[in-house]
């Protein structure tokens, strides 16, 4: 198993190395462990939306989630100078609208509430029909995974020093 | 990128072969050809629309499965090549032995037959399969005849129950995991064989590369088949305006025909509404067997709820560790991290063994490569120690291949900490 973690072009590596690169930014500046919460916070923030950034670059938009996220995230770093009224997901589900709804009356009304959770947890996941809306799931949970294993192993290896 | 994994979809690629060639089933044979191969275009349809390779990859991938048992074991083909990404994530968290995160690992060996749906190694494929099996393509373009269609309604009944019971045992002789997967479909069809469950052609005209010519052959084949009832002649005359709909469409496009059952209405809507339930149960499927816990599960709502709980549980952990990195984070070195990278990229089982010689690593790398001709004084462990360690042969291997790695891709670290000698161009 260890074998497959080799190819250099792996979800895996290219997310690794996106979030390590990413790491590095951030704690560049700081050299000194910087024990105030609100810097922390602050890390803690970016460290996320790195992360989840560079998860959403490994993927390449080749996923309606990744273009989501991507989107979202390009979207709030514009906002965030501009103070922002508005920016809501409307502007993010006009890019994936296409998809349409035409099967959705069917059989949506089965699911609906769950389908609408699960809608607000995959990024992008407004305007997506339930097949293309598990398929989403399926590779986020995929690339959800292989991030939080990353992650981890850096913490645990960071800790150790 | 579209390359990525391409050694790994090989690798179990060349498993699923080897599988399938030993539990062959002679007589089955060329019906759970073609039902897999009609199945293969089934899957065809909805990724091929994000990747154009899809098309012209997925038929070798049908020749390669041809003889593996039926529908179920499209599955299979699947899995195997998705596998390569998944054994990692699954594997890895026992190791590090997290909270209540070990109860989600599943079997390594259920995830590695995890049905995946091409879309998600969709680069792979089409890097793996292309190469390996053009001629192969142009052999299921011509058998892919949709002759199953009239084994399978030929004799109506028994002919479905027999195709499913032999389906039934190829699967069972293939993994336990795709088995389970298969039988439930399988026996899911069973009961709707007398009303000739042949649901494997979906309509749906978002566009996928199965041959023109297959279809064509399969719609004449059909149209010679048919007899007798009224859902049959209506498929009929629907196939036959679909069949001159796709003959005039793009070459690209996938017309996957349903058959109404007996019984059921045979309203283009209904139709394709049972499509759509099909497509959305084999997902839901997929689903079961990658969150971890839900083989028992039945029903889509609670299935539902359980998803959405393992994704909230995965953005939770993912919150939850970019937190902790952002309070253990402040030493660390450069370096460090870039030995890290290959080692969490090796480290499913070898973490253990990363973590014991961690310090040893430090202090060997500004020695053995030489690049950083100074050290972070954040890390004690390195400037003290100079004698050569044991590991280090083996390491320096990595670290240089890191170091290349990262010094390559990583523009940004010109100026990095404290360390004004450290610089990226070396």
């Amino acid at each position: 198993m260890d074998l497959q973690n080799l190819n250099p072009s792996s979800l895996k590596s290219r997310f690794t190395a996106r979030f390590l690169r990413a790491l590095t930014e951030i704690n560049a500046p700081k050299t000194i462990s910087s024990s105030s919460p609100r810097e922390i916070f602050q890390r803690y923030r970016r460290i996320k939306v790195a992360a989840d950034k560079s998860m959403a670059y490994s993927v390449r938009s080749r996923r309606i989630w990744s273009r989501a996220t991507l989107w979202r995230l390009r979207t709030r770093s514009r906002s965030r100078r501009l103070v922002s009224f508005g920016r809501r997901a409307s502007v993010k589900t006009r890019t994936t609208a296409s998809h349409g709804k035409e099967n959705k009356e069917h059989h949506g009304a089965v699911l609906g509430v769950q389908a609408e959770e699960l809608r607000e947890l995959v990024p992008g996941g407004e305007a997506m029909d339930l097949c293309n809306l598990l398929d989403e799931t399926a590779h986020y949970i995929k690339c959800l995974t292989t991030q939080v294993q990353v992650m981890r192993t850096i913490a645990n290896l960071y800790s150790i020093e | 990128m579209a390359s990525g994994g391409n050694d790994d979809v090989g690798f179990k690629h060349q498993s699923l072969m080897n599988c399938s060639s030993s539990e062959m089933n002679p007589l089955c044979d060329k019906v759970d050809g073609m039902s897999m191969s009609s199945s293969i275009c089934m899957y065809n349809k909805p990724w091929n629309s994000s990747d154009p390779f899809f098309g012209s990859g997925w038929d070798p991938i049908a020749s390669l499965s041809q003889s593996e048992s039926l529908v179920g074991s499209s599955v299979v083909s699947h899995g195997e090549f998705a596998n390569s990404h998944y054994p990692l994530p699954m594997e890895n968290q026992g190791i590090f032995g997290t909270s209540h995160f070990s109860q989600y690992q599943s079997n390594p060996r259920f995830v590695e037959l995890v049905p995946k749906l091409p879309g998600f190694g969709s680069g792979n494929f089409s890097e793996m399969v292309s190469p390996m099996t053009l001629p192969q393509s142009s052999q299921v373009a011509n058998i892919q005849g949709f002759p199953s269609y009239s084994l399978n309604h030929d004799g109506g009944i028994e002919r479905a129950s027999t195709n499913c019971t032999q389906s039934r045992e190829d699967r069972q002789i293939s993994d336990g995991v795709v088995g389970a997967a298969s039988n439930g479909k399988c026996r899911k069809r069973v009961p709707e064989s007398s009303q000739n469950a042949d649901v494997e052609r979906q309509k749906d005209p978002s566009g996928e590369s199965c041959d023109v010519p297959k279809r064509q052959d399969a719609k004449k084949l059909k149209t010679k088949q048919e007899s007798g009832a009224n859902s049959r002649g209506k498929q009929v005359a629907k196939q036959v305006k679909d069949g001159s709909q796709t003959g005039e469409g793009a070459p690209k496009e996938n017309y996957i025909h349903v058959r109404a059952r007996r019984g059921q209405a045979t309203n283009s809507h209904s139709l394709a509404e049972r499509v759509r339930r099909e497509k959305i149960s084999e997902r839901m499927r997929f689903l079961q067997e990658l969150v971890p816990g839900c083989n028992k599960i039945t029903g889509k709502a609670v299935m539902l709820d359980e998803i959405i709980n393992y994704v909230q549980s995965l953005q939770r952990q993912v919150e939850f560790l970019s937190m902790k990195l952002a309070t253990v984070n402040p030493e660390l070195n450069i370096d460090l991290e870039r030995i890290l990278s290959k080692d969490i990229l090796y480290s499913r089982g070898g973490s253990a063994a990363v973590l014991g010689i961690g310090p040893a690593i430090n202090s060997s790398c500004p020695f053995s490569s030489g690049i950083f001709p100074g050290t972070i004084p954040g890390i004690p462990s390195t400037n003290p120690q100079f004698p050569p360690l044991p590991p280090q042969t083996v390491l320096d291997n990595e670290l240089r291949n890191i170091l290349q790695m990262g010094f390559d891709s990583s523009p940004g670290m010109d100026s990095l900490g404290p360390n004004g000698g450290l610089k990226s161009g070396l």
